[in-house]
């Protein structure tokens, strides 16, 4: 992103020579069904804007650059589904405020971004309108498709393949941060509550954040500046805290960063290979002068019950908006309201969705609230708490993102609960609310990429950018692409 | 939900739960009307529109 920029207000290429390249690679590549759909005048529209201003105070930062938009984000005028069928046809009379600050920053729109149903997954394989294929092939034989992780599939597979510049994802439990690692480039989900969930079609609202998938740490420092910001009219639980340029201390020396290593993080339950590329990553650190400390995050592990109690209970009762009233699809044979409600909600969700609105329900339940929900959310606070004990000895914390590399696509939809387990690295970091970002770092078995998982105290971003900058400035896995891409 | 019987081994006697990953408190707005005259743009993903409402099946017998 940082070269189309330069060259865009160079001179080199116009804004339009962008747009119709990224448009023309978005229409060549629909074998990975990383689009809902395609927007390729709107990309053009915004290009004709860029062209005009160059060379004028006009010139906004993201001018010229067109992005891939998740579909969960409300934009006006265009569907938006949230890769469920419940939402066919929808097309917002609004627009999110992400999507807004992002346009206002100069951005054009390539098209929405294919994901799993309602944020609910960690491949893209329970989208309503097909799962995503990573661009990634293995490089030890078979042709199998693979995932690209979820639940930003759409926006990983597009950044990847280079048929976006850079995309917005979201992450409730991992979902920027493990499909960046699968997909080898870089996303950050920033301390929550700072960027605005207005518009972001809610599956758990305590957990989700909207955030930025590139190919560097530059692209996303960029993007993330966009986004963030108060919105204290139109979401409550945006927080008080003022835009922030993240750029302006990317090149700052890393020498005596305390980097925590938790042990927990290392057992078993690691595949070798992506054990080996971490380690290695944490030595190039060490080389770039940054010191290792090892600290406990004791509960890392309950944070798996913890997520899949709260998340499912705060999306159930977000879900309950979609019943046939007011928008989305209703059911056709009916005889009174109630089954009209039933029939429109059993044929509008998928299985994951329905499996997590069942278990939300549940849990909230009288008589069983206080056994699993407020538990949880006391044992939320303690995960917090242990994060707070740890950053008294570093000041960011490194690890794996995800226990292996990325599966095949089919491997684990027999098993639900098997895809939960992988999402052990990410959720501690969620349920704290704090920054975390996924960098590349490595390859594992079959040459798949490896992600390096950096997470930040609360609006630690600019931190974690610099240091995810530095190692880019040393090794070249960022710049890596998928064969034939 | 045999998973969640591990968090009852927790002990969180003296635990407060966590409602708020942020303090804030809660921002008010003067009540004055600041949105409104959207009724098409409202009604234009309705299932069922009629005469200006949302229509559904009778509710009161």
């Amino acid at each position: 992103m940082a070269e189309l920029r330069s060259g865009f207000r160079g001179g080199d290429f116009t804004a339009r020579e962008i747009a119709e390249a990224f448009n023309a690679a978005v229409a060549g590549a629909k074998a990975l069904n990383a689009f809902t759909v395609e927007t390729p005048e709107d990309a053009l529209a915004c290009a004709a804007i860029a062209d005009a201003a160059r060379g004028s105070d006009n010139v906004a930062s993201l001018s010229g650059i067109p992005l891939g938009v998740k579909d969960l984000f409300a934009t006006k005028g265009v569907d938006t589904t949230a890769g469920s069928k419940i939402l066919t046809g929808f097309k917002p009379p609004y627009e999110s405020r992400v999507t807004e600050n992002l346009r206002r920053a100069g951005a054009g729109m390539l098209g929405k971004l294919n994901m799993d149903e309602f944020a609910m997954g960690s491949s893209n394989e329970t989208s309503a309108y097909g799962p995503v294929v990573s661009p990634w092939k293995r490089s030890d034989g078979g042709n199998a498709a693979l995932t690209p992780g979820g639940s930003s599939g759409g926006s990983a597979a597009a950044v990847a393949a280079g048929i976006v510049p850079g995309a917005t994802g979201t992450d409730t439990g991992g979902s920027i941060r493990q499909p960046a690692s699968f997909t080898g480039i870089t996303g950050i989900k920033p301390t929550y509550g700072r960027a605005s969930r207005y518009g972001m079609i809610a599956f758990a609202s305590s957990l989700d954040q909207a955030g930025p998938m590139a190919r560097t740490a530059q692209d996303c420092a960029l993007l993330l500046s966009a986004i963030c910001g108060p919105d204290p009219d139109r979401d409550s639980t945006s927080l008080d805290v003022p835009a922030e340029d993240f750029t302006k201390s990317l090149h700052a020396p890393i020498e005596g960063l305390r980097i925590g290593v938790p042990k927990e993080f290392f057992g078993d339950g690691l595949a070798a290979d992506v054990r080996a590329a971490i380690d290695a990553a944490l030595r190039q650190y060490v080389l770039l002068g940054a010191k290792l400390v090892e600290i406990s995050l004791p509960r890392t592990e309950l944070s798996i019950p913890v997520y899949y109690i709260i998340a499912p209970a705060e999306a159930s009762s977000n879900l309950s908006r979609f019943d046939g009233v007011k928008f989305g699809h209703r059911a056709r044979d009916y005889s009174d309201l109630l089954e009209m409600y039933k029939r429109t909600r059993a044929e509008g969700f998928g299985d994951e969705a329905k499996r997590r609105i069942m278990i939300g329900t549940y849990v909230l339940s009288h008589g069983y609230y206080d056994a699993y929900y407020l538990q949880a959310q006391k044992i939320r606070r303690m995960i917090a708490d242990d994060f707070q004990q740890a950053f008294k000895q570093c000041d960011v914390i490194a690890g794996p993102v995800a226990p292996t590399v990325a599966w095949k696509i089919g491997e684990k939809s027999d098993d639900p609960v098997a895809s939960y387990l992988a999402d052990v690295f990410t959720l501690p970091g969620s349920l704290a609310g704090l920054p975390g970002m996924s960098l590349p770092a490595g390859f594992g078995a079959g040459g798949m990429p490896v992600g390096l998982q950096l997470i930040g105290n609360y609006f630690g971003e600019a931190k974690l950018l610099n240091a995810a900058h530095r190692f880019q400035q040393a090794t070249d896995f960022h710049l890596r692409k998928p064969e034939g891409f | 939900l045999d998973w969640v019987e591990q968090l009852a081994e927790v002990d969180t006697s003296s635990v407060e739960p966590l409602t708020a990953v942020i303090d804030q408190k809660l921002r008010l707005r003067a009540d004055v009307i600041d949105d409104g005259d959207i009724r098409d743009a409202v009604l234009a993903n309705a299932p069922n529109a009629q005469h200006g409402f949302f229509a559904v099946p009778k509710v009161i017998e």
